[in-house]
């Protein structure tokens, strides 16, 4: 990595984002691919509330605040509208939290998905309700804290594997990738760019406010996330063709779950079973990535 | 051109002749048909649009806002549980001030399962911001398509027109259709004022402050109001091309009337002759056909029933605990003035029940009978 | 940036909500308690260089191919860079950070590579726009303290006399480092680069405490810096024998081409460079030399890879064994009679201390007994108001002697004796004398001066021709301070070296130096600690983008309007160039 980010910016300073937020991040490394011809659809999120008030604007782009669960449905429509219009260079960008994709959005995406809208749609998972205050939601992983899952009762069922439902749509190119690698991460978008279709990007986004972490880690955690195997980079084309972007460096989970207070609660047993979890789940995707 | 059409085909071929750019559409009985000839004329190419088959109502409605928000007409039809889906859109399209019009086939809600005629589906969106217009014929339908477009694209909002299901969407009559040229003349391409453009980026509804936030609600009434003085002018201009009109509302025997029956969609068909065959017993019996319900129009149903001694209004929808919802309305608008009408609110035609003659005559024999309303809506026909 | 603005009116209010405006006016840096600050610390080579270099900041300007400015950086601190690149012991590597991630950077491989590229290129070091000035400064002995003083002050601008009382100069450079190791030609390119500047010199001019009162009263400073060339005689029966010869004698000999009749059994007795020297260059005279150390490998002072070198030359070394009687018949050795060492408890020096094994006293049969356990400085020249203590000159932290106006520097006042601690000991002198003629302290200026908490001086700072924003603060970047998630382990590259038969057989090089694309990639695998290399991590991680770039070389800066103080850019300075600070709101 090196300067090799261009000098122009599309979102200001001046931002409403905590600070520390991954989700401006993921936002900045795809405007700066993706440049001014881009349209981007904000649903319910933080990203809401990041981009700032009326008549103020964060983003440098035409961009649409819409309801929760229509991130997928709003972008197809402006896309058809603009290329109606005799539009068709135009970038249609979904951009949406993992509430907005995992949960209520997702019968949006699916049908959105299934019909092959040409549009990218990136999922920022910050793995539960930021904006609403840390409730989890489908995206929340096993043993977390939430708001709504108290370290009584954390999390019992593992995150949706969303990446893998979305490849079964047999779109033509869906990756994760992780604001701690933004060359990774460009390079998928300037892929996804040149793809007609659905594109769907499910981009890390570590939230040091609902992950109780320090604001100054996110790129650390993001990081150690990828090498632990907790959040593997790699990408799926056409439904069926794994690549794994990045070999992990394969670091006990303990070493990413203890810089977050949200895991704060895991006993000796749980971190054990997490591992197990984690390294059935890579078993899973290497047998994919392989066939 | 005169052709005969079922009603949801006359919605079609208003959508064509308004060149409309994308439709994004989910099926329900009894909307279908409306969006499976859209499809053949997509895909025949007399219609240059891009037809989203999407996977909900709600995100028809949504993918609406998306493509009318990048400057695109847009058109979409649904009925009762779909409108119902669409709720969170409706008034997401007001605040967002997009000119998309939709057809809404008038039908029940379920439970139990029920998909025939009944108001209650569209009567529900009253408060959403949406203009909203109820159809008596094919030819009507087909005509207020167009002026939905024309009103909608200079109010900025969005417009409803609302046709019965069955009695018209199923139901053959012959329609002149407006030739394309003159429509066009009428209906010029749309000419976004806000739109999604990456030449001039902006960003479409971001937090408002509450100071703001009322002013831009305020500015959707003055729009709302203003809507009465476009839509008039919309129809005056119609009718100069195709010399049809059709008014906010129709006062048919009016002068004179002691007693006016109040009603809207097919019903006011057979009202016309069940008044017309009274009138010819010497009853001094009138009709007011509610056409435009949102805007309201205030003075055209003032000016029709404030010299009469009686208003029944037959409603084919109910707001449980309270009364019929167009009863509602013109007690609403009746009550400041000095001079008004007794009005009767009664409930019919629910879940598609058949509201014949001998309905409205008993409606109209019930008011005359009664000297003083009661406070709750008088039940007629079915199992009531 | 950031237009405020307001609607006072419906009417003015648009009918959609557009936003047109950026966020630029809501000054988010108010959110922030701790505040970022772009700092450059001291890299640890640099702190251990005793020579002052700016080791990070010509390895960086070799990444970036910049061999010349590279040169140059060294040049100014230095100079004598190709015999530094052969001969030093490289201090520099032993603190290198990459040390404890896989192997340190081959420092003296790049550092050989600058200089010779610089010598083969013909490069010059600019000289320094400075009016002349008019004292003059004697500098006696032209070892590397001697030059190095010179060289910095006929830069800053004095007339400087070198006395030298061997033919050449160069001191131990010239006779105690063998050709293999430092080739003349290498010396005296380097030493002919510092007498261009304008130096006087006057060779075979033994100075003693007569000369020092009598002739040199011209001169307004003197720099005494003679170094250690009496050798340490071998205090055991028979250990004043003729046949035993001194090692610095025998390397000094060699050097001026006379004979030294050698026999093929010759014991080299000691553990210093001047032993293992003394040892190849037998084994290059055809000798079969070995060597006798009393205590172990760890304590060795020779220079680990050359001692390395030598064993792979095939020179038997025993340790733990010291002689105790020379064994001889008539004027020939013929045999050393040795005791074997165990180690006990360390003393107060840290050095374990040694018990002779009972009856392990043992014969080896010699040749040749060659003496290499020490030198120390030749006194008898000094005069008397120089006070000493343990033979050594004593000076003040300016190197000031206890008579006025001189200084003295090098081996003859330190026991720290290296190739780099003479350079260094120069240029401080230089930079005291200096300091000394303007009537002013050194003290004044070492905060700004001194390279971390080690021994090294910078003169670039000195002379400030350096820029005082990128000054680096004295704190020494540790490994635990490097994230190393940002680097890929790569060994490092080793020098290639002549084969065993070839170097036997000749004097030439054993060293052969790094070719061009392997000192860049050498000097790739440098972390740069605490030194911003412009990898933009600060910029390509904020969230607030209040990092800004700004266009050619110039430092990013941070928008404190905006900069909500989340601390990534600290987290993610894969060098630790900057820093927090708390901030009172």
């Amino acid at each position: 990595m090196s300067s090799t980010m261009p000098m122009q910016e599309y979102i200001s300073p001046g931002h409403m984002a905590c600070p520390g937020c991954g989700a401006v991040l993921a936002m900045r490394y795809i405007l700066n691919v993706l440049g001014e011809k881009t349209v981007v659809v904000i649903p319910a999120s933080c990203w809401s509330v990041i981009d700032g008030v009326f008549p103020y604007s964060a983003v440098r782009v035409p961009l649409f605040h819409t309801a929760f669960e229509t991130a997928a449905s709003v972008a197809s429509g402006i896309k058809a509208g603009l290329d109606i219009q005799g539009d068709t260079e135009t970038t249609v960008l979904a951009f949406a939290g993992d509430g907005a994709t995992f949960d209520i959005g997702f019968q949006a995406l699916s049908g959105a998905a299934e019909r092959n809208e040409d549009f990218i749609y990136v999922c920022y998972d910050n793995e539960a309700y930021m904006n609403t205050g840390v409730q989890r939601s489908s995206a929340t992983p096993y043993g977390a804290w939430t708001t709504t899952t108290p370290v009584r009762h954390p999390k019992d069922r593992p995150k949706k594997r969303i990446l893998e439902i979305m490849a079964a749509h047999e779109i033509p190119y869906a990756a994760t990738a992780s604001i701690a690698y933004p060359d990774d991460l460009s390079a998928k978008v300037k892929k996804a760019k040149g793809i007609y279709g659905t594109k769907f990007l499910h981009i890390f986004s570590p939230c040091p406010t609902g992950w109780k972490s320090k604001s100054s880690q996110i790129i650390k955690i993001a990081r150690l996330a990828v090498h632990t195997k907790v959040f593997p980079l790699y990408e799926v084309e056409n439904g069926f063709t794994f690549h794994i972007n990045m070999e992990p460096k394969n670091i006990p989970v303990r070493e990413y779950l203890k810089l977050q207070g949200r895991f704060a609660h895991l006993s000796e047993e749980d971190i054990a079973d997490i591992q197990r979890q984690v390294d059935e789940e890579w078993e899973h995707l290497l047998k994919r990535a392989l066939y | 051109m005169i052709k005969v059409m079922i009603g949801n085909h006359a919605v079609s071929y208003g959508v064509m002749l308004s060149r409309v750019q994308v439709i994004p559409a989910y099926p329900i009985t009894p909307q279908t048909s409306i969006v499976e000839e859209l499809s053949e004329f997509c895909a025949d190419g007399h219609l240059n649009a891009r037809f989203i088959k999407v996977e909900s109502e709600h995100s028809a409605m949504a993918c609406c806002i998306g493509a009318s928000a990048a400057g695109a007409r847009t058109f979409t039809a649904t009925s009762s549980q779909g409108l119902a889906l669409m709720h969170e859109m409706l008034h997401w399209a007001t605040g967002a001030r997009l000119p998309i019009v939709m057809a809404n086939v008038n039908r029940a809600l379920g439970p139990p399962w029920n998909i025939w005629n009944d108001q209650t589906d569209s009567l529900s969106q009253r408060d959403t911001g949406w203009l909203q217009f109820y159809c008596e014929s094919n030819q009507e339908v087909l005509d207020t398509v167009i002026q939905s477009f024309k009103i909608s694209e200079e109010v900025l909002l969005p417009t409803m027109l609302v046709l019965d299901a069955f009695f018209l969407s199923h139901t053959a009559e012959a329609v002149d259709v407006p030739d394309a040229q003159d429509v066009d003349r009428y209906l010029p391409r749309y000419q976004a004022r806000y739109r999604l453009d990456v030449d001039n980026p902006h960003s479409f509804g971001n937090l408002a402050t509450p100071e703001y936030y009322q002013g831009f609600r305020n500015k959707i009434q003055d729009d709302m109001i203003r809507a009465r003085t476009v839509a008039k002018k919309a129809d005056e201009d119609f009718e100069s091309i195709f010399h049809r009109s059709y008014g906010f509302t129709e006062a048919y025997q009016c002068e004179g009337a002691d007693l006016i029956l109040v009603t809207s969609g097919t019903v006011v068909s057979t009202s016309r002759i069940v008044i017309d065959e009274l009138r010819k017993e010497g009853r001094k019996v009138g009709l007011l056909k509610i056409r435009m319900f949102r805007p309201f129009p205030f003075d055209d149903v003032i000016g029709a029933l404030k010299d009469a001694k009686k208003v029944a209004v037959l409603d084919r929808a109910i707001s449980f605990g309270h009364s019929g919802i167009f009863a509602q309305e013109i007690m609403s608008a009746m009550y400041n003035q000095p001079s008004k009408p007794l009005i009767y609110s009664y409930i019919t035609g629910l879940g598609g029940l058949d509201v014949t003659p001998r309905i409205i005559t008993d409606i109209i024999n019930d008011a005359c009978e009664r000297d003083i309303p009661p406070q709750e809506s008088i039940w007629i026909g079915g199992k009531s | 940036m950031g237009k405020q603005i307001t609607f006072d009116k419906k009417e003015d209010l648009p009918l959609v909500t557009s936003s047109f405006e950026s966020m630029a006016w809501n000054k988010t840096g108010d959110w922030r308690y701790l505040k970022p600050i772009f700092q450059d610390k001291t890299p640890p080579c640099n702190n251990s260089c005793p020579a002052g270099e700016d080791v990070q900041g010509y390895l960086y300007l070799a990444q970036k191919k910049k061999y010349k400015e590279a040169w140059n950086l060294i040049k100014e601190e230095n100079p004598l860079p190709a015999v530094c690149g052969r001969a030093c012991m490289h201090p520099c590597e032993d603190s290198c950070n990459r040390g404890e991630f896989d192997e340190p950077i081959n420092i003296s491989a790049i550092e050989r590579f600058l200089a010779d590229n610089a010598i083969k290129q013909g490069y010059i070091l600019p000289p320094i726009k400075r009016k002349k000035k008019k004292e003059k400064i004697a500098i006696i002995g032209s070892g590397p303290a001697g030059l190095s003083c010179a060289y910095q002050l006929k830069r800053i601008g004095y007339q400087v006399t070198i006395f030298e009382a061997l033919p050449a100069l160069g001191g131990m450079l010239r006779i105690g480092i063998p050709d293999y190791r430092l080739p003349k030609d290498i010396l005296e390119h380097e030493i002919d680069t510092i007498l261009e500047l304008g130096i006087q010199i006057q060779t075979k001019a033994r100075i003693d405490k007569e000369t020092i009162a009598k002739d040199m009263k011209d001169f307004h400073a003197i720099f005494i810096a003679t170094g250690c060339h009496k050798s340490i005689r071998l205090g055991i029966a028979g250990g004043d024998s003729r046949s035993v010869i001194s090692g610095l004698d025998f390397l000094k000999d060699i050097h001026f081409g006379k004979k030294v009749p050698l026999g093929k059994k010759v014991a080299v007795i000691g553990g210093g460079n001047t032993a293992i020297d003394t040892a190849r260059l037998a084994l290059r005279l055809g000798a079969k030399p070995f060597i006798l150390y009393r205590r172990t490998p760890a304590e060795m002072p020779a220079i680990k890879s050359e001692v390395i070198q030598a064993e792979n030359e095939g020179i038997e070394i025993s340790y733990l064994t010291a002689p105790t009687r020379i064994i001889s018949k008539g004027n020939r050795v013929t045999a050393l009679e040795c005791v074997k060492n165990r180690t006990g408890p360390p003393d107060s020096s840290g050095n374990k201390t040694l018990i002779e094994i009972k009856d392990s006293h043992f014969p080896i049969e010699v040749d040749n007994i060659i003496s290499a356990i020490g030198e120390i400085p030749d006194i008898s020249i000094l005069p008397e108001e120089v006070d000493l203590e343990n033979r050594l000159i004593v000076t003040d932290e300016s190197l000031k002697t206890t008579m006025n106006g001189v200084f003295a520097g090098g081996d003859v006042k330190s026991p720290l004796r290296s190739i780099a601690h003479a350079i260094g000991s120069g240029k401080r002198a230089a930079i005291a004398i200096d300091r000394y003629l303007k009537a002013k302290t050194l003290e004044d200026v070492m905060d700004t001066i001194r390279i971390g908490d080690g021994p090294g001086l910078s003169m670039r700072s000195y002379l400030q021709r350096d820029d005082p924003s990128r000054r680096k603060t004295k704190q020494v970047v540790r490994y635990k301070d490097i994230n190393i998630d940002y680097f890929e382990q790569k060994p490092r590259h080793a020098v290639k070296t002549l084969s065993i038969e070839e170097r036997v057989s000749s004097k030439k090089e054993v060293h052969l130096g790094f070719p061009c694309e392997t000192a860049l990639q050498e000097a790739g695998r440098c972390f740069n600690c605490g030194v911003c290399n412009h990898c933009d991590n600060c910029y390509i991680f904020c969230s607030d983008l209040a990092v800004i770039k700004h266009k050619g070389k110039t430092r990013n800066t941070i928008d404190y309007d905006h900069c909500k103080g989340c601390g990534v850019c600290i987290e993610e300075c894969p060098r630790d160039a900057m820093y927090m600070e708390r901030e009172e709101k």
